[in-house]
């Protein structure tokens, strides 16, 4: 019996995607299928580079393909598209050319969210995707030191509009790029909201599949901007174990829930700290506090990211440690916390490809 | 996904007629809201105060015909509206429009 398109695709029928729940083929991830006498060729086109899952639904596709009688060779190419959640968006939106935006919140100050923000933008960015920067800490703007950036971003004469600086791969875009390091910002909040608009809307950001924003700490207005000038796709939270930082953690979770804007998960930062010479573990601030609150509120822990001096020796230099030491366990934290998020951020787009968009006829 | 009641959310904001408002929400309620009485609910810190959620604006300063005259959505949770008096700083959260239901089954349910 000759082996046919219709063979392979029913065979690729059983074959799910753990994440969204559906098969290959009824999600549109297969592309170029085709099949010369036993050989079959196909590509796996999934909703982001960063999938955690990627190996495993490539070996499971090729053991269903090789198993139709008459198939000598399967061929897999893994590609991705990254699905927009910003379908909700009316024509003619702020950032068309950005496909999701998230912002990473914290209740409190110094958990390390920037730290966090700069690994998890680079983790994304070696997956293969096209991915933003924008330090919207306004009044501590700590990325381009993370990031070694010492440049300023040129502007078009024409248009007015900025470039964002390009940096590992990212572009970046700070408050600190147009401060002197002694000059503070001391603005009231329509400074706060225009200045928002501006690193949404003047910023030449070209084609991106996620922007992560790193937000000043707390429930201000700069989160109040952000969440009202764009349909965000959804925001991470980083909190320390303690449950002092838990308990304002679960405000900026509250905030967020009263600005319908969803939250894909928790990251816990400075998880445990691992001693360099002797290997100890010390949970100086516990441990697990955020996987607790995490299950109370049913909100997904994306990752538990350790207290390890390479990381903060990695940020201080301007080089973050997953671009530093890339096989050290906080980087390999760092990348399975960033593969965890792109999986919420491909959930939650394609429950908004269903879910109809508010739509304004007035 | 999410922990608690989710807000809800409009599949659809238009035209009642040629002033009002009307909502038909997700799960299939309709609201109509007519035009000079959701100038009057606004919830702008000019027209209720922050701290005592005291109403400000003077209903008899409002014209009787006041009626929206764009309506735009803000971010994924509200809507903002242009009102022809030039009035424009409310922003109407879904939440508090759908307890603004003036509707026989939502009044009596309010009770």
């Amino acid at each position: 019996m000759a082996v046919t398109t219709e063979h392979v695709l029913q065979a690729l029928r059983a074959v799910q995607d753990p994440d969204l729940k559906r098969d290959l083929v009824s999600l549109g991830f297969i592309k170029h299928l085709t099949v010369n006498g036993g050989s079959v060729a196909f590509q796996i086109e999934l909703t982001t580079p960063a999938c955690p899952v990627r190996d495993l639904m490539r070996e499971e596709a090729k053991r269903a393909v090789s198993a139709i009688p008459g198939v000598s060779s399967v061929e897999i190419g893994m590609t991705s598209q990254v699905r927009s959640s910003m379908s909700a968006m009316p024509a003619g939106g702020l950032i068309p050319t950005i496909k999701n935006v998230i912002p990473i919140a914290s209740g409190k100050g110094g958990v390390g969210k920037s730290t966090v923000s700069a690994n998890l933008a680079l983790a994304l960015a070696k997956s293969g995707a096209r991915v933003g920067l924008m330090d919207a800490d306004v009044y501590g703007p700590t990325i381009p030191t993370l990031l070694g950036i010492t440049g300023q971003p040129e502007m078009e004469e024409a248009t007015r509009r900025i470039f964002p600086i390009e940096q590992y791969g990212l572009k970046v875009i700070s408050m600190g790029f147009f401060m002197k390091p002694e000059e503070a910002v001391v603005w009231r909040g329509p400074m706060l909201h225009k200045t928002v608009e501006q690193f949404l809307g003047t910023v030449i950001w070209g084609e991106l599949d996620y922007l992560l924003v790193d937000l000043p700490p707390g429930t201000g207005d700069v989160q109040l901007s952000l969440c009202q000038l764009i349909p965000i796709t959804g925001a991470v939270i980083v909190s320390t174990p303690q449950d002092v930082a838990l308990n304002i953690a679960q405000k900026a979770i509250a905030m967020f829930k009263k600005l319908n804007a969803p939250v894909l998960g928790i990251i816990e930062n400075m998880s445990e700290y691992v001693c360099p010479k002797c290997g100890h573990h010390e949970e100086i601030f516990g441990t697990g506090g955020a996987r607790r609150t995490a299950e109370r509120m049913q909100i997904p822990l994306l990752g538990e990211i350790p207290l390890a001096t390479p990381i903060r020796a990695a940020s201080d230099a301007g080089r973050p440690i997953v671009l530093s030491e890339p096989g050290s366990p906080s980087a390999k934290a760092f990348f399975a916390a960033a593969e965890q998020l792109a999986a919420r951020v491909s959930i939650r787009a394609m429950q908004g490809e269903l879910a109809a968009p508010v739509k304004v006829t007035f | 996904m999410m922990a608690g009641t989710q807000i809800p959310v409009p599949l659809e904001i238009g035209r009642a007629n040629e002033h009002d408002v009307k909502i038909r929400w997700q799960n299939g309620h309709e609201s109509v809201y007519l035009a000079r009485e959701l100038r009057l609910k606004c919830p702008c810190a000019g027209c209720v105060d922050e701290m005592t959620g005291a109403v400000r604006v003077i209903a008899t300063g409002v014209p009787a015909e006041v009626h929206p005259l764009a309506i735009r959505p803000v971010g994924r949770y509200a809507i903002a509206i242009d009102w022809s008096d030039g009035h424009r700083t409310g922003i109407y959260s879904f939440e508090l429009l759908r307890t603004l239901c003036a509707c026989e089954q939502c009044r009596t349910a309010g009770q």
